[in-house]
């Protein structure tokens, strides 16, 4: 159980930015047509965010979660 | 009903003798008053920002950031030497000691919030406008409120670590409501609308006024409670 | 239900939700139509409002079982409120981070007091006092009943203070706002905003889960650090 929750989050980071990545380069070509890139670093940056606070959030509760169960098994 | 007010009176007439005999906190209050409205004068460029359009709202947050100087202090006997037992093992219920500090706090509160008014009208020419009363009430039930919040926090504030410096943090997102109905009803007025249209402002505040003391009334027993 | 229960439900729920979310985004990326108006950045709005729904619905959660705490007296609601108080300031976050990162494409600023927003960054500050307070007593039971008290009256004043914001708002001339979220929203759009809601929502709901049960833990820690020194 452990061992799935140290897994998740690392590929899914991964996942996510292999997915993210090209179809925000697919969109470059409009893009370049005069339009700035201004828009889809702040859709990136938000989704980032979404992402990285949740899993956060799960990392931590995963870690407290590891201390505690270490002291009580002493 | 009569032993309830009687109850609530003597506690309120308690904390009032307690403050004329040192005046300790009605004295940082009203030089807090009087200090800041200085330092608001230099504060404000008087040729871009015409001190009427701004007074309302410095008129306010002078009297939250005072108001909490003195309230935040309102437990500060009681924290010493045990002194709270004595006050809960009495037979008036919680809410009664609750409604006596709080309009204690009031009693001290009012006055310089009056004082607040008369210090910005001195210092920045101000024109009180269609209706000196109103002005008067809707300060009332803005002080009224906000004792009421910021006496259930103090009873909080004051039994943690941080005491009084917790006070702003709990308090603030809380007077909102205060703030924008206050000051917009001030602000109408000093300007020279006419009262109708500040009639819902002063409702609002009284609502909430009355709000923040049922639920300080009712919640007052949860902190204070062994 | 057990601890053990607790954490297995709540594992499986958040797997879900993480799931969702990944869904939700190659979603929101690949299939959903780039709305008219705003051009790409409205997309922010498939990650935003989820996550303030999230944020008001853990609050809820957190008054309400404060509000039985004060009550009851069972320490498992104190634990829920914990965890509902911790999910709610997470979810904040994301919602007060998308939210001026949207705005400024959108409306030209970063912030404006625009109702939800200003809602929710007080709310955020409410969580704020709540976890203060219970961490700054000496005795933590009243902590406990303390940060209970802050819980109740917050959500007591947030129909207030959600009047005084709208009024004043309405006052005050401010950038115009698209409303992408009102009944007009196109099918695909809706599709993609529901599915986002209801990926979040197990999301939390697991996450909430996994904390109370981590809450439990510290409890029972507590307990044997409290027998031994006896």
């Amino acid at each position: 159980m452990n061992k799935i929750k140290k897994l998740v989050p690392g590929s899914l980071a991964v996942l996510l930015s292999a997915v993210s990545a090209p179809a925000l380069a697919a969109q470059i070509p409009s893009a370049m047509a005069g339009q700035s890139l201004r828009p889809y670093w702040h859709v990136f940056i938000a989704y980032a965010i979404a992402i990285t606070v949740v899993l956060g959030w799960v990392i931590s509760i995963g870690r407290r979660m590891r201390q505690v169960e270490e002291r009580l098994g002493e | 009903m009569t032993l309830y007010l009687s109850q609530v009176s003597a506690i309120v007439w308690k904390d009032l003798m307690l403050e004329f005999r040192t005046r300790e906190r009605l004295a940082a209050m009203g030089a807090f008053a009087v200090l800041a409205g200085v330092l608001f004068n230099y504060s404000l460029d008087t040729a871009r920002v015409a001190p009427q359009d701004v007074a309302a709202g410095l008129v306010w947050m002078t009297i939250v950031f005072g108001g909490l100087l003195g309230v935040g202090r309102t437990f500060h006997l009681e924290a010493q030497d045990g002194a709270m037992q004595g006050v809960l093992t009495s037979p008036a219920p919680k809410d009664a000691v609750y409604l006596g500090k709080t309009l204690a706090n009031f009693a001290l509160l009012f006055p310089v919030a009056l004082l607040v008014l008369g210090v910005f009208t001195l210092f920045f020419g101000l024109d009180l406008g269609s209706s000196p009363g109103t002005l008067v009430l809707a300060l009332a039930l803005g002080a009224l409120g906000f004792v009421a919040l910021s006496t259930l926090f103090a009873a909080v504030s004051s039994e943690t670590h941080m005491g009084e410096t917790l006070l702003p943090i709990l308090v603030f997102p809380l007077l909102v409501p205060m703030v924008i109905y206050g000051v917009g009803a001030t602000g109408r007025i000093l300007v020279g609308r006419p009262v109708e249209e500040v009639m819902g402002n002063v409702r609002m505040l009284a609502a909430f006024a009355v709000l923040a003391l049922a639920v300080g009334a009712g919640l007052f027993r949860f902190v204070v409670e062994d | 239900m057990s601890t053990k229960g607790m954490r297995r439900a709540g594992t499986g729920l958040a797997v879900v939700g993480l799931l969702g979310l990944m869904f939700v985004y190659w979603l929101s990326f690949f299939w959903v139509s780039t709305e008219a108006n705003q051009g790409v950045a409205q997309r922010i709005f498939y990650v935003h409002v989820p996550a303030a729904w999230t944020a008001f619905l853990a609050f809820g959660l957190c008054a309400l079982t404060s509000a039985m705490y004060l009550w009851l007296r069972d320490d498992r609601l104190d634990r829920a409120a914990v965890a509902a108080a911790e999910g709610g300031m997470v979810f904040g976050a994301i919602m007060l981070t998308t939210g001026p990162l949207w705005g400024r494409i959108a409306w030209g600023t970063y912030w404006t007091w625009e109702p939800r927003l200003t809602l929710t960054l007080l709310l955020w500050f409410i969580f704020l006092g709540y976890f203060m307070v219970r961490s700054s007593t000496e005795n933590p039971e009243k902590g406990k009943r303390f940060a209970a008290v802050v819980a109740i009256v917050g959500a007591l004043d947030i129909p207030f203070i959600h009047l005084s914001v709208l009024w004043f708002r309405s006052l005050h001339p401010q950038p115009v706002v698209v409303k992408p979220d009102g009944p007009t929203l196109p099918g695909d759009m809706l599709t993609t905003l529901l599915t986002s809601v209801a990926a979040f929502t197990v999301l939390f709901l697991g996450l909430f889960m996994l904390r109370y049960a981590l809450e439990g833990l510290h409890r029972e820690l507590d307990a044997r650090a409290r027998r031994v020194a006896a």
